[in-house]
């Protein structure tokens, strides 16, 4: 089936029932329904890496079990390369690779890394001739190649979830869903994942769905994002556009030489000019101070130097504040 | 070509548990040990009234009686537990996001160790034949029905077991129930005969009962045809425990994905 779309929702929705303490007494409990999904309309384009970030508890695990048919929706439904996630799930699972935050809980442990891989290309219909290359092909692109006779118990945590990895690309599905890829993994390996999903993945031209809660790891690696909080989508754009929407007053940094008290006072009076703090969480020579200044509007900006100028004050530094993707995930999952 | 697809994928389940297995190498010693020594102490069980009873149902004597018991209560035994093993909910997710089908992901998790038990049964008969001098008969083609069924009807009973154990994730009853009813009532060790009258009866409503009274007069040399009425209803109850067994382990899995249980232990 031929669609623009690797992945489309259609208000999807999933709940779930559970029990919780209702008033005093071991036994009186009731029963309360959460979304964990709750009408998400998502579409991914092919090709596009697209970031769904949100904070534990949000839902991703719950909508990637959806996409990959493993919960059925309790209303609404999915398309995945063009395939409905509840009538065609043949189909999809055909179409899609996916790692599990927990990636490495299906493995054989007191198998190697080939006969690991080799049970999964059998189960996931790779073809019997390519099978020894592909499996060979996919250990080389995770970094595995001189582990490939190793058994999985004896992997460290990094090598399982590449191992994981490779199972996911077995198959060489054209859409990937990777779901909190790097938890749990030291900082070396958590950015060699990223890296390989950056550019290998993506010169392959498929389609990658990367859940985390990690800012700084969506911010780095994704085409686009979607902010999930409480099963919705509170935002959808690019990085880029996410920073851009945060309304945030102009923060400037500068640091100064031969500035008196007294005209840190004046410095507030200036017009436009919101708060005027020191900040010293930063080395700095003898004679020098960090000054942190909230404006109204980067307009104001030239009569900051005006005044410094005309007060013979030194400027040694001066940095402007950009929003982060950091601000604008904080922003948006509390205003909603 | 579909058929020969799904049959390299069971040779591969088979080979990835044949791997698997050879690595517990102190496993397969004690393995093998409980079944020379599981013989050997039971062979010396032989009790005047059970002879008696023993003789009486099969013209055999209590060794003979008792080593085909022990032997073939080891395939019951694998096909209870086999549906249970699939469950690990972790093994299951990633089969359950793969293109491959429940059928033959339980089948082909399952081969090896009906292969196995099968290489037990053979050393308790042939300790039995070369050691003990038991006298066996076979009927090939009545044993295989009467496996064949036997191993259903425990299947059955596994499924239900596992679909209550991926609701509850500890506690399967009907398992340990069955496992119970087995080596009370099973005919496994003693004949029900040997019971009180109010025992007799539970033992002759349960299954294994007529699985083991079966299989030992098909090992002997019986017909199809003199243990029909025994085969009649083991055969019924094959036919109704395992669709029930498929419906209550479908539904109970099924509900577990809608509840997103799944992956629980």
């Amino acid at each position: 089936m031929q669609t623009e779309n690797a992945i489309e929702t259609i208000n999807l929705i999933k709940k779930f029932k559970s029990t919780v303490p209702n008033g005093n007494g071991f036994l009186r409990r009731k029963t309360i329904t959460v979304n964990a999904v709750d009408g998400i309309n998502l579409t991914v384009k092919k090709g596009e890496l697209f970031g769904l970030l949100g904070p534990n508890g949000a839902g991703k695990t719950t909508l990637v079990k959806m996409l990959c048919t493993l919960l059925p929706p309790d209303g609404g439904t999915a398309l995945i390369n063009g395939f409905d996630i509840v009538k065609q799930q043949m189909q999809v699972k055909r179409s899609l690779g996916t790692l599990f935050s927990v990636g490495e809980r299906g493995f054989f442990w007191r198998l190697n890394g080939y006969r690991n891989l080799e049970f999964f290309a059998a189960i996931y219909n790779v073809p019997r001739q390519k099978r020894n290359e592909r499996i060979l092909e996919v250990l080389k692109l995770v970094g595995l190649e001189n582990n490939t006779y190793m058994t999985f118990q004896k992997y460290s945590g990094g090598m399982k979830r590449k191992l994981a990895l490779a199972r996911t690309l077995l198959p060489d599905p054209p859409i990937i869903m990777l779901d909190e890829p790097t938890t749990g993994l030291d900082a070396i390996s958590s950015r060699t994942i990223r890296d390989f999903v950056q550019t290998t993945v993506r010169e392959t031209g498929k389609t990658v769905l990367y859940t985390t809660h990690y800012i700084e790891e969506a911010a780095q690696i994704c085409t686009k994002i979607g902010i999930l909080k409480q099963g919705k989508i509170v935002a959808y754009d690019s990085p880029e556009a996410l920073k851009a929407k945060i309304k945030k007053d102009e923060q400037i940094e500068l640091v100064v030489e031969g500035i008196e008290q007294t005209q840190i006072e004046r410095m507030r009076m200036l017009p436009g000019v919101i708060e005027v703090t020191e900040k010293n969480d930063q080395p700095l020579m003898a004679g020098q101070r960090g000054i942190h200044i909230e404006l109204q509007s980067v307009d104001q900006l030239p009569l900051i130097f005006d005044f410094l100028f005309e007060q013979k004050i030194k400027l040694v530094n001066f940095k402007r504040e950009e929003p982060t993707l950091e601000d604008a995930f904080i922003e948006l999952t509390r205003k909603t | 070509m579909a058929v020969l697809n799904e049959l390299e994928k069971i040779w591969y389940f088979m080979k990835r548990d044949i791997v698997s297995f050879s690595t517990y190498k102190t496993n397969i010693f004690v393995l093998l040990l409980t079944a020379v020594f599981g013989a050997l102490s039971f062979a010396f069980v032989g009790q005047s009234s059970i002879n008696q009873s023993v003789t009486n149902a099969y013209d055999t004597n209590y060794t003979t009686y008792l080593i085909i018991g022990l032997a073939f209560n080891t395939y019951l035994g694998q096909a209870l537990t086999l549906v249970q093993k699939t469950i690990n909910p972790w093994a299951l997710e990633e089969v359950l996001v793969s293109p491959t089908g429940l059928a033959t992901f339980i089948i082909g998790s399952s081969i090896w160790g009906f292969i196995w038990s099968t290489a037990v049964v053979a050393i308790y008969l042939l300790l039995g034949v070369y050691a003990f001098g038991i006298i066996l008969t076979i009927n090939v083609v009545g044993t295989l029905i009467v496996l064949a069924l036997g191993i259903g009807t425990f299947i059955g009973f596994s499924m239900i077991g596992s679909g209550i154990l991926i609701l509850t994730k500890q506690g399967d009853p009907i398992t340990a129930l069955i496992t119970i009813a087995t080596s009370l009532f099973g005919n496994v060790l003693f004949p029900p005969s040997v019971l009180p009258p109010l025992l007799q009866i539970i033992a002759y409503v349960t299954p294994p009962y007529y699985f083991f009274t079966c299989i030992r007069h098909v090992l002997l040399g019986w017909t199809i045809q003199m243990i029909l009425p025994d085969l009649l209803i083991l055969t019924l109850m094959c036919a109704i425990i395992v669709p029930v067994g498929y419906v209550v382990y479908s539904v109970c899995l099924k509900t577990a994905r809608k509840n997103g249980t799944l992956s629980w232990f």
